[in-house]
């Protein structure tokens, strides 16, 4: 019998989920002719260090005022997804989002939420992606400035080139070399 | 931590855990650290919100996706989608994949050596009603066997993948078939460590789903936790 007496346990999205999943996986969230249009570009890796090709990512953002849905253009979700490449990469036209108080109503540096599926991982993982070139904003951030580990810290923070491509790696695991994201979760 | 976003609380136990040493994709893929526990802000607490123009004719027919009719027990999965506060999530995008009536995925690095089903690819959408209900038609996916140990074979399931009404909500799950015998051998599904909570993903047969003499029916309810987020400041 299906006894529903609690939240449905998550499971593995497994190898074989792009039939299912990739119809929404072609859009980006700002158009190319938008000013402030950014990319959001990185790869998935493993514990090894090697590239993870059968991810699954989605951001979810504010749009550029710090606004979600209702409070946001028609067009606007704010959201968008990823199957990652063979190299494990991933690429999203976007726009940084503006500043977003936090639950205790603190003003958040500008982020975006992610989160990664794979093969591999029995549940989701969750990130939060800030920007490298808003340190003044960064330096306030409750977030940021709770995390203990500076390693930790970095590991949120998306690498601009100067040309409004940043970059954000995701890695599961600290195994065999560098750092592991730092992963969050919620209160269920 | 001494931070207000920063909750010292363990893990939510009921989900998996990131290393299950009988899946051994887990292996190289689960973070090592356990995650910090968040108190949602208003990124994740806002949702995505998909029109019904994202969503085509026979999205949630899948046993009318190509000119014939595909192999196989035709069958109606259907159920509400909840949040944990018993309310219904309504309009929301539910999304299913699944193999074919032999055990075989229409994914070009699927190998095992059972027939493809030219008239059945496997993948569904659909949006919840006002009541929270999700209705797919399809046929009944069979077991495969999978290299994660000797004799490995996945019970019958499929894949679902749900958006609640914010961004703590998003679950990937697999929903499984009452009476499967593979179930208590299978490393995915008791990753899941309490045996009351793995019965969650467990389908019911239930007779007011069949369309009489063509498809039998399985409810499947799902309940997704995080609903009852922190007010915003
Ligand atoms: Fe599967």
């Amino acid at each position: 019998m299906n006894t529903q007496s609690g939240p449905t346990p998550s499971q593995t999205i497994g190898p074989f989920f792009k039939f299912g999943t990739e119809w929404l996986a072609d859009e980006h969230i700002a158009s190319e002719d938008i000013e402030g249009a950014i990319f959001l570009t990185g790869a998935v890796y493993d514990g090894a260090g090697n590239p993870v090709p059968d991810a699954m990512l989605e951001i979810w953002q504010a749009d550029e005022n710090g606004n979600f849905p209702p409070d946001t253009l028609d067009s606007w979700t704010g959201f968008a997804r990823r199957l990652t490449d063979a190299n494990g990469e991933y690429a999203i036209r976007s726009v940084k989002p503006g500043a977003v108080a936090s639950a205790s109503g603190e003003l958040q540096a500008p982020h975006i939420a992610m989160v990664v599926f794979a093969r591999g991982l029995l549940k989701p993982v969750f990130t939060r992606v800030y920007f490298d070139d808003e340190s003044e904003a960064n330096a306030d951030d409750p977030l940021l400035n709770a995390l203990e580990d500076s390693d930790a810290r970095s590991s949120l923070l998306a690498k601009g080139d100067g040309n409004r491509s940043y970059r954000f790696d995701v890695r599961l695991q600290d195994s065999f070399r560098g750092q592991e994201t730092q992963f969050f979760a919620f209160e269920n | 931590m001494a931070s207000a976003l920063i909750l010292a609380k363990p893990e939510h136990e009921e989900d998996p855990p990131f290393h299950h040493s009988s899946y051994q994709s887990t292996a190289l893929r689960g973070p090592n650290k356990a995650p910090l526990i968040l108190r949602p802000g208003r990124t994740e607490n806002h949702g995505a919100v998909f029109g019904e123009d994202r969503i085509r004719p026979n999205d949630d027919d899948l046993t009318r996706q190509h000119q014939g009719d595909p192999l196989g027990e035709k069958i109606v999965v259907s159920g509400r989608l909840l949040g944990s506060d018993g309310r219904p999530i309504r309009n929301q995008l539910v999304e299913i994949w699944q193999a074919n009536a032999s055990g075989r995925y229409a994914h070009s690095l699927d190998d095992h050596p059972a027939p493809l089903d030219p008239n059945f690819t496997g993948g569904g959408r659909t949006l919840t009603d006002n009541e929270g209900r999700y209705r797919f038609v399809t046929i009944k996916p069979a077991a495969y066997p999978w290299g994660n140990h000797p004799n490995a074979w996945r019970p019958a399931h499929i894949h679902f993948s749900l958006f609640g009404t914010a961004f703590t909500q998003r679950l990937i799950t697999q929903m499984y078939f009452p009476g499967d015998p593979l179930i208590d051998d299978d490393p995915i599904a008791n990753s899941i460590r309490d045996k009351r909570v793995l019965a969650r993903l467990i389908s019911a047969f239930d007779w007011d789903l069949t369309i009489p003499g063509t498809a039998l029916g399985y409810r499947w309810d799902i309940i997704l936790g995080g609903s009852n987020p922190t007010p915003e400041a």
